[in-house]
């Protein structure tokens, strides 16, 4: 049986059903995989990204979509677990066939879904800290949004040289995988830069009093101390612990320094001052008291989810961030014209200058990490204020 | 250095006053259940939640704290204990203690969120009191409280001699028409609310905390065996043992041999005296 009677007829056919299968894959939405840990250990972080991302979603949706398409975001709570954050990457990935996976929240989640993203060739926005995340060769398609854990120490560092002028520290960090790594990088760098530590320590997270410790460390002669531990417990122990002793030394180092958290296990508020932590210029108010503008948008758009059209109660970066990570998505699909991940992953690693709220991203063919050392900064933990810290003193 | 000794000392007698927990559930009914620190946990959290939250007093606070030790101590037997003893000789209760206590951890961690949070101050006193600070002497006290408390009660009263009867012997004492059934869930209840009282004597040094359970069930269970099961004398010297090791060994040598010098602790012990220190020989008759 011949179905193609003339030559015209069969172009006609084969035109017809080209445009058929372009307008099909064009109402199909772009499927965006989220592996967010809504409950369990770091959950306020993740509640806040996800804020961030669905406010992204929403706003593209609104205007029409992604070069037409809408976005259908699939969110799955990982609950801080690495084993269902590897799970539902798989699920993503080869049942629900998403084109873009954001996360998981925490690092180590990371460190177990991150292969399993790059083996499907998935192009996964990462969101962990730890530098072992990205790597364009082992995963060419994972591209970082946050900043590493080695800018945090690095900021944390020369603020402590340049700014406070302290030669004469104390590294007390938790005995944590994170914290024994952070440590160790830490004092590298000090070193690196001519400073030996006068003293350094890992402390058991959950050790009851810091007061021995601190102790040690003004015996040792320390000027400053530069704990490197997420665990608040601790960090509150050891604020106390400083407090106590009427010691009055800057403490300088995690951004866990200004969780909310601290405020409440603090014996007195003022064992605060003279607190400092790694943050972030988007979210650092200038002299006046002013946000940069793109952030106080965002703020202002925000307002009556997160602060019931009162103050903002949470670290208004991890929003910032979370609608960051759409809204480069959508940069990458308009670079790329497609959602094809060769495609996006060479839109993205062409991208330079890209600026969001949360920072401005430039990667590169052999750059994975988006986040610039120019926008860290350094904040003053008791000075939260709407989601936002005051600049540490220059 | 009195400070690394007193912080040794008070985290010792939280161990301690756990190990004597563990003794009580024991001896009824030969059990070594892992909710046991959870226990303490429980105490520490609704101690906060009691006087921070709802703003009570924190007599109320204390009562309130030792009430859900006491429930949740007769919830272990009827959940994980009751029907496990009754069905089998095996050491399955191991399984269904350790579900229990996951689950009551995770249920808290929703609850009153995965972050440490404080626990009020309950006497007046300024900070800086350094090694005389309540939060050090206030577990000390009550774990030693406790051992006497113990003592009076297995050799002053009725009950006690029942539970020291069915730590001996149980068939035995069930032969002789004790309700062996309702000896086991008192015992369970009263372990439950001294729990719940170490928790929150201890608040102060532990903070609220949903993920102090498993810590507390491990270092209780050292504490116990190297002062020998049964014994709460033994309990008490291996927790302030246990404590004042771990604190010196952080203190010489930083926290990261903390552990393993703790868990070496109790393997020296059970190589060289596998009954504890203070622990009876159990002869077995021929």
């Amino acid at each position: 049986m011949k179905f193609c009677n003339t030559k015209l007829f069969c172009r006609l056919a084969a035109a017809s059903a080209f445009a058929l299968a372009t307008a099909t894959a064009a109402a199909q939405p772009i499927k965006i995989g989220w592996l967010s840990s809504l409950t369990g250990p770091l959950s306020s972080a993740a509640i806040a990204e996800n804020e961030g991302v669905k406010i992204a979603v929403d706003e593209i949706n609104a205007s029409g979509g992604i070069l037409g398409r809408k976005i259908e975001l699939l969110t799955r709570d990982t609950a801080g677990d690495p084993t269902k954050a590897v799970n539902f990457a798989q699920q993503l990935a080869f049942s629900d066939k998403v084109q873009f996976v954001i996360g998981p929240v925490n690092s180590g989640e990371g460190l177990a879904a991150t292969p399993v993203l790059a083996r499907a060739g998935i192009p996964n926005i990462v969101i962990g800290a730890i530098d072992e995340l990205t790597n364009y060769e082992k995963y060419p398609r994972a591209f970082r949004v946050i900043n590493t854990n080695f800018q945090w120490i690095d900021t944390a560092n020369k603020y402590v040289l340049d700014t406070l002028k302290k030669k004469k520290i104390a590294v007390i960090a938790d005995t944590s995988g994170y914290g024994t790594s952070s440590a160790k990088t830490a004092i590298e760098l000090l070193e690196k830069a001519g400073v030996k530590p006068v003293y350094s320590v890992l402390i058991d997270p959950n050790k009851t009093d810091l007061t021995d410790e601190l102790n040690k460390a003004k015996a040792a002669g320390a000027e400053v101390i530069m704990p490197w531990s997420a665990a608040t417990g601790l960090l509150g122990r050891l604020l106390n612990a400083r407090g106590d002793m009427g010691w009055n030394v800057p403490v300088v180092g995690h951004p866990a320094l200004m969780a909310a958290q601290i405020r409440k296990l603090l014996n007195k508020p003022q064992y605060w001052d003279q607190t400092y932590a790694a943050g972030y210029v988007s979210t650092t108010y200038d002299a006046n008291g002013k946000l940069p503008a793109r952030t106080q948008a965002l703020v202002d758009k925000v307002r009556p989810k997160l602060g019931g059209g009162g103050e903002i109660d949470v670290l208004f970066w991890w929003v910032a961030m979370g609608y960051d990570t759409v809204k480069v998505i959508e940069h990458a699909i308009k670079k790329a014209g497609s959602t094809d991940p060769a495609k996006i992953q060479k839109a993205l690693e062409d991208t330079q200058g890209l600026e969001g709220v949360y920072a401005t991203y430039t990667w590169g063919p052999k750059i994975r990490n988006g986040f610039p050392d120019s926008n860290m900064a350094m904040n003053a933990a008791n000075t939260f204020k709407d989601g936002s810290f005051n600049r540490a003193p220059q | 250095m009195l400070t690394v000794l007193v912080t040794g000392l008070a985290t010792g007698m939280l161990y301690a006053a756990v190990a004597l927990v563990y003794n009580v559930m024991f001896s009824t009914s030969k059990v070594l259940s892992v909710t046991t620190g959870h226990i303490s946990m429980l105490g520490g959290v609704f101690g906060a939640y009691f006087i921070s939250t709802l703003g009570l007093n924190w007599v109320i606070g204390l009562v309130g704290a030792v009430l859900v030790g006491a429930a949740f101590g007769w919830l272990t037997d009827v959940l994980a204990i009751r029907r496990v003893l009754a069905r089998s000789d095996e050491h399955l209760w191991l399984l269904s203690t350790l579900a229990m206590a996951t689950m009551v951890q995770q249920a808290v961690g929703l609850w009153w969120g995965t972050e440490p949070k404080p626990f009020p101050r309950l006497i007046p006193q300024e900070f800086g009191a350094g090694i005389w600070d309540q939060k050090f002497w206030l577990p000390i006290g009550v774990a030693v409280l406790m051992a006497i408390g113990l003592d009076v009660f297995y050799r002053r009263t009725m009950y006690g001699k029942l539970f020291l009867a069915m730590s001996e012997d149980a068939f035995a004492a069930r032969a002789r028409g004790v309700s062996t059934d309702k000896i086991r869930v008192m015992s369970y209840i009263l372990s439950g609310a001294l729990g719940g009282l170490a928790g929150f004597a201890a608040g102060q040094l532990t903070f609220a905390y949903f993920a102090l359970g498993h810590i507390l069930t491990l270092n209780g269970f050292i504490a116990l065996a190297v002062g020998g099961l049964g014994s709460n004398v033994g309990a008490i010297i291996g927790g302030a043992g246990l404590g004042l090791l771990s604190a010196l060994a952080s203190y010489w040598f930083g926290g990261e041999y903390q552990q393993t010098i703790a868990v070496g602790l109790l393997m020296l012990v059970l190589l060289l005296k596998p009954e504890g220190l203070l622990g009876s020989k159990k002869v077995r008759p021929v």
